[in-house]
């Protein structure tokens, strides 16, 4: 059996999809250290529409965990980023009560990856590049 | 004995031995559905995360009223499950909640730190210094879990029937001794001697 903190990236969420921000290549990474099953962006909820039935406004989570039935979105700790997130968030409730979702804070984990040993991971996606994106 | 708990380790190689364990008896092993489905039946899925992120990468915090219902679930799921029977069940404090039945078995593996580090470091590809980092915050994480919700010490040994130090044991070694001790239990308690009056 292959260890969980064995799991290529490519193999915990087959094919590897690109992802639009670093802050979420980390997250897959974590999961895929803990072995937990995930996929990105699996889908799409209509949030508001216009008079002719038009989708006007739509969110699409990061993350959809099938073993957790949990999707997930992440945001950085700008708190005008927080507060926009949050206001889809309770809309999402709204129409869509069957759904769980949580919104994941990220902070700088550098120090905790290198501590642990994901020092590689951490240089290539903690960049300069990656710490001034939203 | 028709359910067995294993709390162990990380390092300990206890997943390798309850699997062992579990294909000599024909017992199933649960592990992450009882912590997905005890997270579910709380109301709150992400909890699952938080118990199996041993390290903090994931930084999650649930409230208390969540942590406190995802306790109720996984009691109440742990009972479901001893009840069917034939089961071995992974971690989580298995040893205190289930600890009142007799028909239960609670082992407990352990193994010299050094060794413990020196695995992980292999199996993971890691500096010493950083499995090292692994197995100390593991080790703190389960025992703070037990201390927590159950004000239970981790390194008790009075919370098992058995306590295993892997050092000198092979995988296949510490399974038979399980099941030898699981069968002496049967013995015992099917014994009129034995048997509580009543």
């Amino acid at each position: 059996m292959i260890p969980p903190w064995s799991v290529p990236l490519a193999e915990a969420a087959s094919p590897q999809p690109t992802f639009s921000h670093p802050m979420e290549e980390i997250f897959a990474r974590i999961l895929g250290y803990y072995g937990i099953q995930w996929h990105y962006e699996p889908r799409t909820f209509p949030l508001a529409w216009d008079e002719q039935g038009n989708v006007t406004e739509a969110f699409t989570p990061d993350f959809y965990l099938p073993e957790q039935k949990l999707y997930v979105e992440l945001t950085t700790l700008r708190p005008q980023l927080i507060r926009h997130k949050n206001r889809k968030l309770r809309r999402m409730k709204e129409l869509y009560p069957e759904i769980n979702i949580k919104l994941f804070k990220r902070q700088d984990l550098r120090d905790m990856m290198i501590k642990y040993g994901l020092v590689d991971e951490a240089e290539k996606l903690l960049g300069t590049e990656a710490q001034n994106a939203t | 004995m028709a359910t067995i708990t294993l709390s162990r380790q990380l390092g300990s190689r206890g997943d390798e031995v309850a699997q062992a364990i579990g294909e000599r008896l024909g017992y199933r092993v649960v592990y992450r559905d009882l912590l997905n489905t005890a997270a579910q039946r709380a109301g709150a899925p992400e909890l699952a995360l938080e118990v199996l992120d041993v390290l903090g990468l994931l930084q999650t915090s649930a409230t208390p009223q969540a942590h406190q219902a995802f306790q109720q679930a996984l009691h109440e799921l742990m009972v479901e499950l001893a009840d069917q029977g034939k089961v071995i069940l992974i971690g989580r404090a298995g040893c205190v909640l289930l600890r009142e039945r007799l028909d239960v078995f609670h082992v407990r593996l352990v193994a010299p730190v050094a060794q413990r580090v020196e695995r992980i470091a292999q199996q993971r590809g890691l500096s010493p210094a950083a499995a090292q980092a692994q197995v100390e915050a593991s080790d703190q994480t389960r025992r703070a879990y037990l201390r927590q919700h159950h004000h239970a010490n981790w390194d008790d040994p009075h919370l098992y029937d058995l306590v295993i130090n892997m050092e000198k044991l092979t995988v296949d070694s510490a399974a038979a001794l399980v099941c030898l001790a699981c069968t002496h239990q049967v013995d015992r308690h099917d014994s009129p001697l034995e048997r509580p009056l009543g």
